[in-house]
């Protein structure tokens, strides 16, 4: 009867081979995302609506944050010099700002011929007689200090300072410290260095993001840093630094657990088979998880594919149940027809409850139900008629537990008093606590480890880049009216700034007036023949040659009739375009503005500032509030979905096991798995998020397993043992997999490990406890 | 009188070195002068400066102490007809101007033009020819007496644009006069060492 092993295994080894091709040709073709932008829900309303687009495609998305530290103040600022030269060099960045950052000669023409339409001091009383000759001694003053071969060179032509002022407004706005060439973080020891860039490709194009990246990496080596180190955050660096974790995580997870795993099915079945035999519904499972979230996306989001790859790992529960249910004298074939209707309801059950996570309206959750769902159905299927067919004639037995574990286990049987005190007891924890606490901060959605987060928080504040949670939407509109907008913004905001309860705003129209404004500036201007009399009069008594003003009052006179800066004029003039830019942009046909407030003391204040303009093309956004709310109402429907889910569930027992008495014996392990693990979670500060949420929705899945196998075994105490046995090595094998994750570095995944491994715990005890004592023998 | 001595011995050399007067032959009374100039550790001197600008009737004059300390510290201190004061210590520059409260700070490396302005008087009380050079086309005439001209011309286009040559006069290690041309606009600095 021996067969040779080729034969016996081969088609065993054919599959095993086929799905690690199929899992490589997909893992190939299918494009995987892993911005968080694309994770999160189209807003509901139009602040959350704007919110999502800035996050997905907005000027922000293409900003790298850069600095140096570890070297000595001068080796740093020679660091950053090197580092900013070869970034401009490179021509991948639309601007590098760092110490060195100055007009260009040809911006400076441009912008020095355009000063009295662009400066706010072009107003009719900046040209009067008295005005100007308040100007001229303060020229006259200039002149005589330190600070006369600037003046002599602007002073003349532009004797009112407008140019100086713009410079001024424009490049001196930064709170940093500038030496040699070089931003120093003010008030850190030791010292860093700090640059800006911001990369040409549109936020959404992560490859030119990731090259933007390599750039700064390269060029930063190539500067020969010796012991100084390159920290670098932004949207693009974290996109790529979270798709490394989550792939360094599921690595290491996959890898440790992997080998746990199959230490532990070896101890318990002494056989090398069992690990290939349950990798077949895994793999299956992966593949068709893959393949249908693909289908119906056009590609799989990271957090999707690493936390449904993490979920199916419970799909091993299904070949190991077949193989430890089956009975002495079954082929493997007919221990799957046997065990099928059980494990037909459980697969079903199960994915019954992921649909909640269809409903939630969140697309990554979507994906995430959807990979989950395809996946246990398939690993089901698998598991029912491909497995048994691969190895019919497969013998494995699980070895008896051993005494140390099966007293206990027995003696916990039949004891639902004390199932139902444990659910009472963590119910009353949860009253107490005031029930589960909420996560309502973004980040913690986030995919990008918590020290990455802090050191772009820090580099942020070092930069004094603006604090973006108040934004103000202007328009989308044609270019001219978004700048208007801006306008009236400004104006109406004066009293909150004179008040105090605003440090100011940065808004477009600060680079580039509206249309309308410069042409009031023009007309603000002077005719020549009266400002040639009014300068004649304030230079009295001065020692001012008498032409020594001419190229004020040509520059004066043309600037009467140049056609007004728009946009596309604006370019030539790089260093400010580049400041406007993440002000000023175009989607599409439209022109989308941004301000942004500083300083904001009081919220409300601005916000009915804003309201008070009652202008459609003017939209207050508290961006913290409204993604919390989002988070909040995602939330909710996810909860309430979940509700939904597990009536539906309730109502398959029902109808599968004949009533609902049956139905609610099953499902009161499972409710009180819940509860405990949210209890445990809130009572160890876990702060609530979706993943939870999606986790409790998985575990509740996967206790459904433990409760239909422990009952629906037949009444003898031998068999009653051995399905006890093979539901312990599902929830120890579930525990492994799913322990190991709480260690992760991902936020995410940390959550997800915690919530199911307390959950699998306790589900396993509880449903021991629910399930009836064995009858003595007769 | 050590000081007037030395710049007799200083003038004697010179001439030694550069008895006729052919340009390629200045080389080593130029060398001569720098390593004079590098001896002296400490200077204070009063000055007197005019502008004149073509955009000006009347030059504006203003006076003040110069104080040098080697081996890169530098003052100018205008005390009229305003207060102010320029003080540069390696790669940093502070300019105060204390009748409007203003002090500021910033880097040599910044202000590229300003960073070649300083190190024409810098480098040449330093005796750093080298420094000189990377800003300057250096010529130097010296005559018998201990006299010298330096006359420095931008090596950039863009410090052309604001200074077209300095001039800088002095007897033996002394700098007696520096006058700088930019923009159609001359100013005069007389230097007197103070006592």
């Amino acid at each position: 009867m021996r067969s040779i092993p080729g034969r016996r295994y081969g088609p065993l080894l054919a599959a095993l081979l086929l799905l690690a091709a199929l899992g490589g040709a997909l893992a190939s073709v299918v494009r995987v995302r892993a911005d968080l932008a694309e994770f999160l829900p189209p807003g509901h309303t139009r602040a959350s609506e704007f919110l999502v687009r800035e996050l997905r495609s907005g000027a922000a998305t293409s900003l790298l944050l850069i600095g140096i530290e570890g070297a000595p103040s001068q080796e740093l600022a020679r660091l950053s010099r090197s580092l900013g030269a070869a970034l401009r060099a490179s021509g991948r960045f639309s601007f590098v700002g760092d110490g060195t950052t100055s007009l260009g000669d040809a911006e400076q023409a441009l912008l020095f011929r355009h000063r009295y339409l662009l400066s706010p001091e072009t107003r009719p009383e900046a040209f009067t007689e008295a005005a100007l000759r308040t100007k001229l001694e303060a020229l006259l003053d200039g002149l005589r200090s330190a600070a006369s071969p600037l003046l002599a060179r602007f002073g003349f032509a532009d004797p009112t300072g407008a140019f100086l002022g713009l410079a001024r407004h424009w490049l001196g706005e930064s709170q940093l410290e500038t030496q040699d060439g070089a931003w120093f973080a003010t008030g850190t020891s030791p010292p860093r260095v700090l640059l800006i860039a911001r990369s040409q490709g549109a936020g959404l194009d992560a490859e030119a993001q990731q090259q933007a990246v390599r750039e700064v990496r390269e060029a930063f080596t190539a500067a020969d840093p010796g012991t100084a180190q390159l920290l670098l955050s932004g949207p693009g660096v974290f996109a790529a630094e979270a798709a490394a974790t989550i792939r360094g995580d599921v690595h290491m997870v996959a890898l440790l657990s992997g080998g746990l795993l199959a230490a532990f099915l070896l101890w318990r079945y002494r056989s090398l088979l069992l690990l290939a035999l349950v990798a077949v519904p895994l793999g299956a499972g992966m593949v068709a998880g893959m393949a249908v979230t693909a289908l119906a996306f056009g590609s799989v989001h990271g957090i999707a594919l690493g936390f449904g790859m993490t979920m199916l790992g419970v799909t091993v529960d299904y070949p190991i149940l077949l193989v430890t249910l089956r009975q002495r004298g079954e082929v493997l074939p007919e221990a799957a027809a046997r065990i099928w209707p059980t494990l037909r309801l459980a697969a079903a059950a199960a994915a019954l409850g992921l649909v909640a996570m269809l409903g939630s309206g969140f697309p990554g959750l979507v994906q995430l139900g959807l990979f989950a769902a395809a996946g246990l159905l398939a690993a089901a299927g698998v598991t029912r008629w491909v497995l048994p067919r691969l190895l019919p004639e497969a013998r494995i037995e699980a070895r008896p537990l051993p005494r140390w574990l099966a007293c206990p286990l027995a003696g916990l049987r039949g004891r639902p008093g004390l199932a139902l005190g444990v659910a009472a007891v963590a119910v009353a924890v949860l009253l107490a606590l005031g029930g589960p606490r909420w996560q309502r901060d973004i980040a913690a959605l986030s995919p990008v480890p918590r020290a990455s987060q802090a050191l772009d928080e820090e580099l942020r504040r070092q930069l004094g880049a603006p604090d973006v949670r108040y934004l103000i939407a202007l328009g989308p509109s044609d270019e001219e009216a978004v700048l208007r907008a801006a306008e009236r913004l400004e104006a109406a905001v004066q009293p909150l700034i004179a008040g105090g309860v605003l440090a100011g705003l940065d808004l477009p129209s600060h680079y580039l007036p509206s249309r309308a404004t410069q042409q009031a500036r023009q007309a603000a201007l002077p005719e020549p023949e009266t400002l040639r009399e009014r300068l004649q009069a304030a230079m009295s008594g001065m020692p001012f040659r008498a032409n020594a003003f001419a190229p004020f009052l040509a520059a004066v006179a043309e600037s009467r009739n140049l056609p007004p800066l728009d946009a596309a004029a604006l370019s030539g003039a790089p260093t400010i375009a580049a400041r406007l830019s993440p002000l000023l942009s175009r989607r599409g046909d439209a022109w989308q503005g941004l301000a942004v407030a500083k300083g904001v003391t009081d919220p409300a204040a601005l916000a009915m500032a804003v309201a008070g303009l009652d202008d459609p093309a003017i939209l207050f956004v508290d961006s913290k509030g409204e993604t919390e709310g989002m988070l909040a109402a995602f939330a909710r429907a996810t909860v309430l979905w979940a509700a939904a889910g597990g009536v539906l569930v309730l109502a398959l027992f029902a109808w599968a096991l004949g009533g609902l008495r049956p139905a609610l014996r099953i499902a009161a392990p499972v409710g009180g798995a819940l509860v405990v693990t949210l209890a445990v979670l809130t009572a160890a500060g876990e702060a609530l998020t979706l993943f939870h949420l999606a986790s409790l929705l998985l575990l509740a899945a996967v206790s459904i397993d433990y409760s239909l196998f422990l009952r629906s075994s037949p009444e003898s105490p031998d068999e009653t043992g051995q399905s006890m046995g093979a539901v312990l090595n599902c929830a120890v094998c579930t525990l492994l997999t799913f322990g190991l994750l709480a260690f992760c570095g991902t936020p995410v995944l940390h959550g997800i490990g915690l919530t199911i491994a307390i959950g699998v715990a306790a589900a396993f005890l509880l449903a021991c406890a629910t399930v009836p004592r064995p009858a003595p023998r007769a | 009188m050590r000081k007037s001595r030395r710049a007799l011995l200083l003038g004697i050399a010179l001439a030694a070195a550069g008895l006729s007067f052919p340009a390629g032959a200045q080389e080593p009374a130029l060398e001569a002068l720098m390593r004079g100039m590098a001896a002296v550790r400490q200077r204070q001197e009063s000055f007197t400066e005019e502008k004149t600008l073509p955009e000006l009737d009347l030059p504006l004059p203003s006076q003040g102490i110069l104080r040098w300390a080697a081996p890169d510290q530098l003052e100018k201190h205008t005390t009229s007809p305003i207060e102010e004061r320029l003080r540069v210590q390696g790669d940093r520059m502070l300019y105060e101007r204390p009748d409007r409260g203003i002090s500021r700070q910033f880097g040599l490396d910044e202000q590229p033009e300003m960073r070649a302005l300083v190190e024409s008087i810098r480098a040449t009380l330093a005796g750093d020819l080298a420094a000189l050079r990377r800003h300057y086309d250096v010529s130097f005439s010296g005559m018998a007496d201990g006299d010298w001209r330096l006359v420095l011309t931008p090596l950039s286009v863009r410090l052309r644009a604001v200074v077209q040559r300095i001039v800088l006069v002095g007897r033996g290690v002394q700098i007696l006069a520096i006058e700088t041309d930019g923009g159609g606009g001359i100013t005069r600095m007389q230097i007197t060492p103070l006592p």
